[in-house]
């Protein structure tokens, strides 16, 4: 099957998809006054000044454009071969790997990054990304992809409401301890399967180094905010920043 | 002749101004050479090094001195994308694909030095090209710009969101035009800019100041390259030897006129709103094949298909500051991303704009450009080193890059959520081969568009015909009609038809 007709089984979907979202938020622009404006009997606007005048046409040429499309992906086979294959166009591996990809991010943004120490969340991500899909190799990928779930997991279930995400909690010392048992067993197992590569060995160095540069130079060279100051890591780089480096080149001490 | 002098003596002054102050350097410098190092990792893009500069420097920082980041990053992104396409055939960014059809012949053939060397002689010319018509053009606009009001702000926004899907698809211009209706939908969440209203808020209070641009930009330009970069594990090709990169100058002044008019094109496509770069290349590319002496061939190492992508695309960038000072309608998706910076620092572009402001980034541009060349003479073996790292290794960095630098921003985990979120939805997005530009210029330009469109009729009385009545309006009506209908397969196809006929006779 040629790319074309992957792409028009996937606009088949993709139109009925848009059709459904322009439907929906057309639906959700008629709780906004339009014709009738009149609130407590004052008029506050007339159609043409109305907020839902321009949503009315954005959706509505979505809607268009959408049975469009679906037209297109009908005359182009598309919805015959809709229902015969996936149509996504990936292989197995890697999609596989893209959703591990997915899963990852997904608790590095969602889990740890409003919880945890930014610095060590980062570590943790670098090394799952780089050991777990550097190589073609599924073992390493899926341990990755579990060392980053099993923290932000734990991350999500134990502080999950917002009150408790700037706190130093647990989850700090969790995350530290799943990225150095991530790192100790890609050292074992690469050892054991004799690909100990140069990549394998500055993992480790990338992975504390980078963050902790680019944490350093935001907060105290570019002087902008950054995740969970009071993160185990970054609190005590904070107060030795300004308890004890700062007044030593002011002259203070 | 006059006006020009003016110009010319305004520029100068800031110029020295720059060139004298040492801070300039420790700005320019660094963001020459990361926005160069941007460019030649395949996977990272110029909107990408301008992007997460902008969630660097913030609004923490004078405007001044970003913008010389800024646009310094920018510079040096366009031109080093030209580094894999020459030397390995993978186009560093989009805006650069046109240089791997030539480049990389060249490169086989055993002259990567050399066309290396043509590149940054070619890109340097262009870029000094595009400023100086943008130095020009810029104030001739404003002037112009002095009559635009509401009606012709909205139709030149919806023009912008039009012809970016339109130029952008790769595969159905359908595809392109949904692509920005979803940003202009984008662009809608919140309050509404004239009656306060409430949309799409589904009772979450953070969607009542609506989608914030920098975490949008990101999540848009980082979170898919970096997905489609760890899709498949790629090992990085062998990086060939090249011989020491010298300035190409007599071979360019030999083909000084191919440069001044892919500098022409560059321009001319980089101000039009919403296309950018990496169509200005193939333009110029398709224009140097059809008029060069030596097109057949192109596409087997020819210089001047070379020098036509090149110069055309480094071109674009003073093109694509112009409608973006002028109207505060990006020309380029990175243009898009600067003004998301303009913006955070409170600065409005159009006709109240500082003019100070515009001999600023003239100056800074021209400085860069300098420095891009010079960094392309005696560091390219640093550049060309830098092509052997895997995507691997720095997409992960550029994650955590991403990361902060969005947060910073804004300053809040909720931009972050929109980030992946918007992210996921690009990702999908580029699977299905729908443009992402047409849909960060639909965030851009969707709160201009609602707010212009409905003051006209406010104006007006809900009278539609202040659309017409207008000779700017009507203009810019016809061109949006025009532009639509010639997309339709009937139309399309009407000229050959027409053609045909007469033939027939």
């Amino acid at each position: 099957m040629n790319e074309k007709t992957i792409l028009r089984v996937r606009d088949f979907w993709t139109s009925i998809f848009l059709i459904f979202l322009s439907v929906f938020f057309l639906f959700q622009t008629s709780y906004i006054p339009f014709l009738d404006t009149q609130v407590a009997g004052v008029d506050s606007a007339d159609w043409y000044n109305s907020a839902a005048l321009v949503p009315y046409g954005i959706f509505g040429a979505m809607l268009v454009l959408a049975l469009g499309l679906l037209g297109i992906a009908i005359k182009d086979g598309g919805a015959r071969l809709a229902l015969q294959i996936a149509g996504i166009g990936f292989s197995k591996p890697e999609l596989l790997r893209i959703t591990c990809v997915c899963l990852i991010l997904f608790f590095y943004i969602f889990g740890l990054v409003p919880r945890v120490d930014f610095i060590l969340a980062s570590s943790l991500l670098i090394t799952c990304l780089i050991w777990g899909f550097h190589s073609e190799n599924r073992l390493s990928m899926l341990i990755s992809t579990a060392s980053m779930a099993t923290s932000g997991l734990y991350a999500l279930a134990a502080h999950f409401p917002r009150s408790e995400w700037t706190k130093p909690h647990d989850d700090d010392w969790i995350t530290l301890a799943i990225f150095i048992a991530l790192t100790f067993m890609m050292f074992v197992l690469e050892k054991r399967n004799n690909s100990l590569t140069r990549v394998v060995k500055l993992t480790p160095l990338i992975a504390i180094t980078a963050p902790l540069i680019l944490v350093m130079s935001m907060a105290f060279g570019f002087r902008q905010n950054v995740p969970n100051r009071t993160g185990l890591l970054f609190s005590q780089i904070e107060y030795h920043y300004y308890v004890t480096l700062r007044p030593l080149w002011q002259g203070k001490k | 002749m006059e006006f020009i002098a003016t110009q010319l003596s305004g520029f100068g002054t800031s110029l020295i101004g720059l060139v004298v102050d040492p801070t300039t350097y420790a700005y320019l410098i660094p963001s020459v050479f990361l926005g160069i190092v941007f460019g030649a990792l395949p996977g990272l893009t110029a909107t990408l090094a301008v992007t997460i500069l902008t969630g660097f420097f913030g609004n923490k920082f004078p405007l001044d001195q970003a913008l010389i980041a800024l646009i310094g990053a920018y510079v040096g992104a366009i031109y080093g994308g030209s580094y894999p396409s020459i030397l390995l055939n993978i186009p560093g960014t989009a805006a650069s694909a046109a240089t791997a059809m030539d480049g990389h012949p060249l490169t086989k053939s055993g002259r990567g030095g050399e066309a290396l060397g043509i590149t940054t002689t070619a890109s340097f010319i262009g870029t000094l090209f595009g400023t100086f018509c943008l130095l020009i053009f810029v104030w001739v606009l404003l002037l112009v710009s002095q009559n635009i009001a509401s009606p012709e702000k909205a139709l030149l926004a919806l023009f912008g969101i039009l012809l970016s899907g339109t130029l952008m698809s790769q595969d159905l211009v359908i595809k392109g035009w949904i692509s920005g209706l979803i940003g202009l939908a984008m662009a809608m969440v919140g309050l509404d800019p004239i009656l306060s209203e409430e949309r799409y808020i589904f009772d979450w209070s953070y969607l009542l100041s609506g989608f914030q641009v920098v975490p949008v930009l990101m999540g848009a330009f980082a979170i898919p390259q970096i997905m489609d970069g760890m899709r498949a594990a790629m090992a990085i090709g062998e990086v060939p030897k090249t011989l020491r990169i010298r300035p190409q100058l007599s071979e360019v002044r030999k083909r000084l006129p191919t440069i001044l008019r892919s500098g022409g094109i560059g321009t001319g496509i980089g101000a039009l709103p919403g296309v950018g770069e990496d169509v200005a290349g193939w333009v110029s590319y398709g224009v140097g094949k059809t008029t060069s002496k030596e097109s057949s061939q192109f596409g087997k190492g020819s210089v001047d298909g070379l020098i036509s992508a090149e110069a055309a695309n480094n071109a674009a960038i003073g093109g694509a500051l112009i409608p973006l000072l002028v109207l505060g309608i990006p020309g380029s998706p990175p243009a898009a991303a600067l003004l998301g910076a303009l913006k955070i620092n409170n600065v409005i572009p159009g006709p109240t704009i500082d003019p100070a402001l515009i001999i600023h980034i003239v100056a800074v541009l021209v400085l860069a450009s300098v420095t891009m060349f010079l960094m392309g003479l005696f560091t390219a073996r640093i550049f060309i080193a830098i092509l052997r790292i895997p995507k691997t290794i720095f997409l992960p960095i550029v994650m955590v890059l991403t990361t902060i630098g969005s947060f910073s921003v804004g300053g809040g985990i909720n931009d972050l959520f929109l980030m992946f979120g918007v992210g996921l939805l690009a990702y999908a997005m580029n699977v299905m081969h729908y443009p992402i530009a047409p849909l960060v210029i639909g965030v851009i330009l969707g709160g201009l568009f609602d707010e212009t469109f409905r003051r006209s009729l406010l104006i007006s009385d809900g009278d539609l015909s202040i659309f017409v009545t207008r000779p700017g309006a009507a203009i810019l009506l016809g061109l949006n009609i025009l532009l639509v209908i010639s997309q339709i397969p009937y139309f399309k196809s009407m000229p050959r038809r027409i053609f045909k006929r007469i033939a027939a006779r």
